[in-house]
């Protein structure tokens, strides 16, 4: 009980630092986080289904973090054509 | 006083010629020292040149034993990419007993290379500074690197292609496995799908799927990607400025804010179809983003546009 709690704090925890998140390489980290906090509440739960509140609290984490990224300045395309 | 005064100004006289005297052989002391020196320099020169010779020489040898480098495998190069990535990474026991032969360097560059590979699901791409970043080696400079690079390709676990004056690419030798992979071959499309389709993407609806199927159409046109037998067409390299040159065009044209809201339907799109991943792998993000761009600012693909060329 007490381990899902921490994985649901560290999910809200993920949700203010995408509020506070102004730049592109802070996103990249946010976004790794949020897929190690994903692999941790998959594991955590196994075979059992994800509570309703957690695969939620997932849900909206990653539509803030494409809103953000989204938000975030325009990615430089000019490298990628050289 | 006046004999006092005469032996005063003769012991004057005598001192100035004196100090005169020693002021001259002392200018004519220091010229000979310069002179020695000089002739010292003129024979020391020669002897540095015969080092510096004898140095070329060693190196010149070092190259040859460089040269010398026999290939570990006759093998066959095969672009694949994976057709799901496999939970780990592992070396093929194959492989193992043929990379345990290479020396440090190139041994740790083939490792980073193909665990680079196995993220990026393919076994080729573009070598340069970008690639030698992605793998780790920042501590290799940049000859230090190509010169790796160029004794795998010896050792036969690699094989680099020159696309153009300034790129290369590589293809990195890993045994082909059916089940976990697929050939990475060029196909050239039909007749049917160089029509010309709407190209707008669509925000809602039903009308969601069209940039789709669209997507799929432009997928061997997306610049940046390594096509198998595109990539030594000059055309195609034409054709990635001109993409770069419509995209800055456009963005010019809708201004910024539409092109935030633009870039905000993409990033959402990239997210929806090919997964949250995606976004974080910047390669990928860029080549789906660049075939976001092309369809939604009606840029011709890349057959539509060589027919325009030829």
């Amino acid at each position: 009980m007490l381990d899902s709690r921490i994985l649901l704090k560290s999910l809200n925890d993920l949700e203010v630092r995408i509020m506070l998140c102004k730049s592109a390489f802070e996103w990249e980290l946010l976004a790794k986080k949020y897929v190690d906090v994903e692999s941790n509440i998959k594991n955590f739960f196994k075979k059992k289904k994800i509570p309703e509140n957690f695969a939620i609290a997932l849900d909206t984490l990653r539509a803030s973090l494409v809103q953000k990224k989204g938000e975030l300045p325009p990615v430089d395309l000019s490298d990628f054509f050289k | 006083m006046g004999l006092i005064k005469a032996v005063a100004d003769a012991v004057m006289e005598k001192a100035k010629h004196e100090v005169k005297d020693y002021l001259i052989k002392f200018m004519e002391e220091e010229k000979e020292k310069e002179k020695k020196t000089e002739e010292i320099k003129k024979e020391e020169i020669p002897a540095a040149v015969l080092k510096e010779s004898v140095k070329a020489e060693e190196l010149k040898e070092e190259d040859d034993e460089d040269e010398e480098i026999l290939p570990l495998i006759e093998s066959e190069f095969t672009k694949f990419t994976y057709k799901v990535k496999p939970k780990d990474f592992t070396i093929p026991g194959e492989l193992a007993d043929i990379i345990k032969m290479l020396p440090v360097e190139e041994f740790a560059c083939f490792v980073k290379l193909m665990i680079f590979v196995f993220e990026q699901k393919k076994n080729f791409g573009y070598i340069g500074n970008t690639l030698r970043r992605k793998i780790g080696l920042e501590s290799f400079e940049n000859e230090k690197f190509d010169k790796t690079v160029e004794n795998l390709e010896k050792y036969g676990v690699l094989k680099v292609e020159q696309v153009s004056d300034n790129q290369k690419t590589f293809i990195l030798y890993v045994p082909f496995d059916e089940e976990t992979m697929v050939k990475a071959e060029y196909q050239k499309p039909e007749k049917t799908q160089q029509k010309k389709v709407e190209k707008k993407p669509v925000k809602k609806g039903d009308e969601e799927e069209k940039p789709v199927e669209k997507q799929n159409d432009q997928q061997d046109d997306i610049p940046g990607k390594a096509v198998f037998g595109m990539e030594n067409d000059d055309l195609y390299k034409s054709y990635r400025t001109f993409v770069s040159l419509e995209i800055d065009k456009a963005k010019m044209r809708v201004g910024r804010s539409n092109f935030d809201k633009i870039y905000m339907e993409a990033v959402k799109y990239i997210d929806k179809k090919y997964g949250f991943k995606v976004l974080s792998d910047s390669e990928k993000f860029k080549e789906y983003l660049t075939n976001y761009y092309i369809s939604a600012f009606d840029i011709p693909t890349f057959e539509s546009w060589k027919k325009t060329k030829v």
